[in-house]
């Protein structure tokens, strides 16, 4: 009897553990062992309650509720799931986790709001934001906003947040209302190698042209050692994230008039693409056109390029951890721009949104406010490797700058208030994704920049 | 004693279990049948019809009669503006050269195998070969990327040490040779297997007596060993084309289909419209093109080669 009960007990304890490990699915702030450290660290450092209940809002008026947070496998669930029981004993709500990677996290959520299933509260939100507000399928915050016993202003200090953040959680022009709450935003910056720039005797370039005399310089005077390494690969968020940087910074900007004139076929633009795509073939690596981020990063860590001429900040722990070779010896600046252009990075906001069928919008919208609300943001990247905060304060703090460093810290910042995100209109991804072929195209030199800039511009007109 | 309603009812009752005694004999065999048939319907038709149906609907929902009819305005969408015809192309560009070298290189290895001397060196050759086909989709293309990568990658610099020649950018420069090469290392083994066990099944007799009468080794091959072994190589043909039309994993993970739309398959041009420009009726459309198209592919050859032939 004991037997047959001690098999069952392990069978069902396997079974459940199994499941639970495959669905990625977790209560509050647990998770699995990768997070011990950091659940430790919470303790030593705990997060006051008190923060939250100066509040003018009434936090416990769900309690004993229950949200279901869809996630990808991302820092920034690493770390806020330390905290994350605060908040349950801020609210009384109890926090299920859905952590899946991305694909299938987007599969899944795609399933979840398209068929009105509505089983996750809250959930991750990217590039296809307004199609699914477009569709019908999130619900807009801006009535939880109005509701005094669910919002502090005076408290959350909205004004905070970035304005790049704020602009693509308002729906970059293409919606009139919060889709959701912005939780970790990147923005684009230069990187290079001082070691090559003392020996060269360069300067860190503020202009394309000074941009590429540098590339050119360590490129043709360094063996074994390309001038510049940058995006080439296809995707809506590889080689046109980075391109779109220069086409707003050399006066184009998509979308001129939605929907009859996309903006990729104007002369700005057409510049702009030329110069990246120039800049690549000249001095890039070869088949410059199928590096995607993860390979830009490798081969400025294996030491084989001079600079990355425009990628996301959060590639500095990369650069100068323990990964790369070259840790000592890299720099960050601030994208270049063209000599009569204004600096303008482009920026990346992950959102957290509600759809319509969730059947605890309330509490998730509760969820959103902690999450991204000063203590909460503070905390978590004072006591985690995190560099993603989408509040100025974070970048502002001096115990945060001191631990990222104060270079990384400062152009970051400056970056990030001079972002100008991308829109993300309802087909985005599709004609998003054909720019980028068409970008990868002219990488690879199967056809010049200004055809190809030609070719996407019809391809997104002709999709409305 | 029983009374007459009881009897009634007893006499009722044997005549339905005979009736049901008859159904079950009549149709015996479809009895036999049933349970295979309902496990087909479930995993082979349900799914085609769900796909023919996402098809002809603007956009799916939970309840499938409220979905709102399409026509074929995402079989006019996939061929106008989603690029089925070059995935098309690209894909029976990939299948039939990457057959025809799987087919060619593992016969000659098999062959070469199949002469090889002593049992010991067999089993190490056997294993060499068969190595490649052991590695999964996903690991290949993220170890060719690697390898590949101009910069970083050991085999363009392998070629720049050890040759006077310098390393193509293989993904960006020859992307679909690349793509069908990678293809032919991971699965040569699998026609080398079957070809393996094809050669020796050919009677010794038969050969013996093509040498007695003086042919020398490529006649033997050409007259005696091939026509012999040709139920194999068409089956294994076969299967191997099937599975080539369904390739995804490698090219998605080594190319994502580019350059541009360079080796873009059909397999890929339906997940990206169905993953990433969300256009589940155009995805939809695609595949149920490429459905018949395979299948009457598949029937046309075997109908044409022949089992009759093959076999009798």
């Amino acid at each position: 009897m004991s037997e047959i009960f001690s098999r069952r007990t392990f069978l069902s304890a396997t079974s459940a553990s199994l499941l639970g490990s495959l669905a990625g699915c977790t209560r509050g702030g647990e998770s699995n062992s990768t997070n011990q450290s950091q659940s430790d660290s919470a303790n030593q450092t705990q997060l006051d309650v008190g923060a939250y209940q100066s509040a003018d809002i009434d936090w416990q008026q769900f309690d004993g509720t229950q949200i279901n947070v869809g996630a990808v496998q991302h820092p920034w669930v690493d770390a806020i799931q330390p905290v994350v029981p605060v908040f349950e004993e801020l609210t009384g709500i109890d926090v299920v986790w859905n952590v899946l990677p991305e694909n299938q996290f987007r599969t899944r959520r795609q399933t979840d709001v398209s068929t009105g299933a509505g089983q996750f509260d809250v959930f991750f939100m990217d590039q296809v934001v307004n199609q699914y507000n477009n569709e019908g399928w999130l619900q807009t915050l801006d009535q939880y906003f109005d509701d005094s016993s669910l919002y502090d202003e005076s408290w959350y200090q909205p004004n905070d947040l970035f304005e790049a953040s704020r602009w693509q959680a308002q729906g970059g022009d293409y919606a009139d209302a919060w889709t959701g709450l912005p939780i970790t935003v990147e923005v684009q910056t230069q990187f290079y190698r001082t070691d090559l720039y003392d020996e060269h005797g360069l300067e860190v370039a503020e202009t394309f042209e000074q941009f590429r005399e540098n590339a050119r310089m360590i490129h043709e005077n360094e063996s074994d050692i390309v001038g510049t390494v940058g995006r080439g690969q296809q995707g809506y968020g590889m080689n046109i994230y980075v391109l779109n940087t220069f086409l707003r910074e050399s006066g184009a900007s998509l979308w001129t008039e939605f929907p009859e004139d996309s903006g990729l076929d104007t002369q700005s633009t057409i510049n702009a693409a030329e110069w990246y795509v120039s800049l690549l073939q000249e001095f890039g690596p070869g088949g410059a056109s199928t590096q995607s981020w993860s390979d830009v990063l490798t081969t400025m860590q294996e030491g084989r390029a001079g600079h990355i001429v425009s990628d996301a900040n959060l590639f500095w722990p990369g650069l100068t951890g323990e990964d790369s070779s070259v840790s000592d010896n890299i720099g960050i600046a601030k994208v270049p721009r063209p000599a009569d252009g204004e600096f303008a990075p482009n920026a990346y906001n992950w959102q957290l949104s509600t759809s319509k069928n969730a059947s605890n919008s309330e509490q998730g919208f509760l969820f959103m406010l902690w999450a991204t609300s000063e203590p909460t943001n503070t905390w978590m990247h004072l006591n985690n490797n995190a560099a993603f905060s989408v509040r100025q304060s974070v970048w502002e703090n001096d115990e945060f700058r001191s631990r990222v460093g104060e270079e990384f810290a400062q152009v970051s910042l400056e970056s990030l208030q001079a972002a100008r995100p991308d829109p993300f209109d309802r087909k985005y991804p599709e004609w998003g994704q054909q720019y980028s072929k068409e970008l990868q195209r002219a990488i690879a030199g199967q056809k010049s920049a200004e055809q190809a800039m030609t070719d996407a511009a019809t391809f997104a007109e002709d999709s409305y | 004693m029983s009374t007459p309603t009881q009897t009634q009812t007893d006499t009722t009752g044997e005549e339905g279990l005979d009736r049901v005694r008859t159904l079950w004999n009549q149709y015996l065999p479809y009895w036999f049948m049933a349970p295979m048939v309902v496990v087909m319907v479930a995993i082979t038709f349900f799914p085609g019809a769900y796909d023919l149906y996402l098809s002809l609907i603007e956009e799916p929902t939970v309840n499938v009669f409220a979905a709102e009819f399409a026509g074929l305005s995402n079989f006019e969408a996939a061929f106008a503006r989603g690029g089925a015809i070059h995935s098309f192309i690209i894909t029976i560009t990939v299948v039939v050269s990457a057959l025809a070298l799987e087919t060619a290189l593992g016969f000659v290895l098999a062959a070469l195998v199949a002469g090889v001397g002593t049992g010991r060196a067999k089993s190490f050759y056997r294993v060499l070969f068969i190595l490649p086909m052991a590695v999964a989709p996903v690991s290949l293309a993220t170890i060719g990327r690697i390898m590949l990568n101009s910069e970083v990658g050991i085999i363009p610099y392998l070629i720049e040490a050890w040759t006077p020649f310098a390393a193509p950018a293989f993904l960006s420069e020859m992307p679909l040779l690349t793509v069908i090469l990678l293809d032919t290392w991971n699965w040569t083994p699998f026609m080398f297997i079957i070809f393996y066990a094809g050669l020796s099944s050919v009677p010794d007799t038969l050969i013996e007596a093509a040498r007695v009468d003086g042919a020398p080794l490529w006649r033997r091959y050409l007259h005696v060993i091939i026509p012999y072994m040709k139920p194999v190589v068409f089956v294994a043909a076969l299967i191997r084309m099937i599975d080539l039309f369904r390739t995804f994993g490698v090219v998605y993970g080594l190319t994502q289909g580019g350059p541009g739309t360079a080796t873009q398959l059909v397999s890929i041009n339906i997940y990206e419209q169905m993953f990433i420009n969300n256009q589940v009726g155009v995805a939809a459309a695609i595949a149920i093109v490429y459905l018949v198209m395979v299948v009457a592919l598949a029937n046309i050859i075997i109908a044409k080669v022949g089992f009759n032939g093959v076999w009798d």
